[in-house]
């Protein structure tokens, strides 16, 4: 049975014009979340509606499937896309997700949720040319649903509890997956202890994305110490309270990608490479230690097309990247391509 | 056709039916007052300096002051404490 509140509207114009009235969306238009819908959304992960998904005990919320399962519907989602709406609401309520502190943040940052395993190509969650941007039905709703949750169930709106200074568009959603077949590494989640043929999502807390440029270097090394040097040269703020937990994460495209492909280096290789630059002490403004606690919190994902050789970097704001898998009743394959 | 749809929210946003706002005293004299400190850059030294700049101006009643462990998450159960015991009204800033 649904506890949420109800309302009748005489159409689906009067329902938008009052959703946004309510302070129900993120500025942009959503879909009703009609009863029937959302207890086919819940079907699809099995839930019930009043299970917890987690809360925000600073804030005395408490999130339920119901809650994702609504605002899941309003994102746009499709029912089958449902299970990584929970996988992904799940990991950023995980405590050191730090939701409190990360969705409040005069900074503003954003939820980046990378998703990996066999469920990218079922429901078509792009990772390779352009999986970063719009187009992807699934990429997009995905991460707005996380985001709907975010601001109509743990109350972070502009002005109450959102005290972001600017804000930035990632807030609107930012999903993608793992380009896996890209060559031979070892996907995110199998290095965080999963099953290849699992699926998951990792969410990573984002103060600030750049890019570590470099269409200059011709091999391996040159392309690590160029994202060593554009890290350190932001830096970022760490908190006692992650311990030695915080991670970065680089998204590494296909034209940095290659080098290491060719010269056969291993996530684990560029991990090891990577931690000690990156640990460094501090040596001036622009250059400073990121310290993380060790090695494998460096979290390599390959993504993207060909042609820019960049890496992206996602430094985070006061939360670890949390993996959680995605739980299913019904494998039902949507046969859609992600590419 | 009429559309019947769930509320997405956990309650109206800006409103409780437990919670109130202690009313803004009038003046801080007998006031204790409680520093919350966040730990980010020089807040420290700078709630140090609006203390004693309070205590210049007025006569407060007396100071609690506390130190978050942690930036990003409350005070530790027994700074609450102290704060909730022992202050009457509270500063903190907010950054980060």
């Amino acid at each position: 049975m649904l506890h949420a509140p109800r309302d009748e509207w005489p159409d689906p114009d009067a329902f938008l014009e009052d959703a946004y009235e309510r302070g129900w969306t993120d500025g942009l238009p959503v879909v009703p979340a009609t009863p029937e819908k959302v207890e086919a959304f819940l079907a699809t992960a099995g839930l019930d509606p009043e299970t917890v998904l987690g809360a925000v005990p600073t804030r005395e919320v408490t999130v339920t499937a119901e809650h994702a399962a609504i605002n899941a519907v309003m994102a746009g989602c499709r029912p089958e896309y449902f299970p990584v709406v929970v996988a992904a609401v799940r990991a950023h309520l995980d405590e050191f997700g730090n939701c409190h502190s990360t969705t409040g943040t005069l900074s503003g940052a954003a939820q980046a949720l990378i998703v990996n395993g066999p469920i990218r190509q079922e429901l078509g969650i792009a990772s390779g040319m352009g999986c970063l941007g719009p187009g992807f039905r699934a990429n997009a709703t995905i991460g707005r649903a996380l985001r709907l949750v975010i601001r109509n169930v743990c109350r972070s709106v502009p002005g109450f509890l959102d005290r972001a200074t600017f804000s930035w568009p990632l807030r609107y959603s930012f999903c993608f997956g793992e380009d896996e077949e890209a060559g031979d590494w070892v996907p995110l989640h199998v290095q965080r202890g999963y099953e290849p043929e699992q699926s998951t999502v990792t969410v990573q807390s984002v103060m600030r994305m750049v890019s570590a440029w470099d269409s200059t270097s011709r091999d391996a090394t040159g392309v690590l110490d160029s994202i060593v040097a554009e890290t350190r040269y932001h830096g970022f703020n760490g908190d006692e309270f992650l311990g030695d937990g915080t991670n970065i994460v680089y998204i590494m495209g296909r034209e940095h990608q290659r080098f290491f492909f060719e010269e056969g280096w291993s996530k684990a290789q560029m991990q090891e490479y990577l931690w000690p630059r990156l640990d460094a002490e501090t040596a001036g403004l622009h250059d400073r230690r990121f310290k993380l606690g060790h090695p494998e919190n460096i979290l390599l994902v390959a993504a993207g097309g060909a042609g820019m050789a960049e890496t992206w970097i996602l430094s985070p704001h006061l939360a670890r990247a949390i993996t959680r898998p995605v739980e299913r009743v019904a494998h039902t394959p949507s046969g859609r391509s992600a590419h | 056709m009429s559309i019947v749809a769930l509320d997405p929210t956990s309650g109206p946003i800006g409103e409780s039916t437990d919670r109130r706002l202690a009313p803004r005293p009038v003046s801080l004299a007998g006031e204790r007052l409680g520093v919350v400190v966040n730990g980010l850059g020089y807040c420290e030294r700078f709630f140090d300096a609006l203390i004693e700049e309070l205590l210049d101006q007025t006569e407060l009643g007396g100071v609690v002051k506390v130190v978050k462990s942690s930036v990003s998450v409350p005070p530790d159960p027994g700074d609450w404490s102290r704060l909730t015991e022992g202050a009457t009204v509270a500063i903190t800033g907010f950054g980060g």
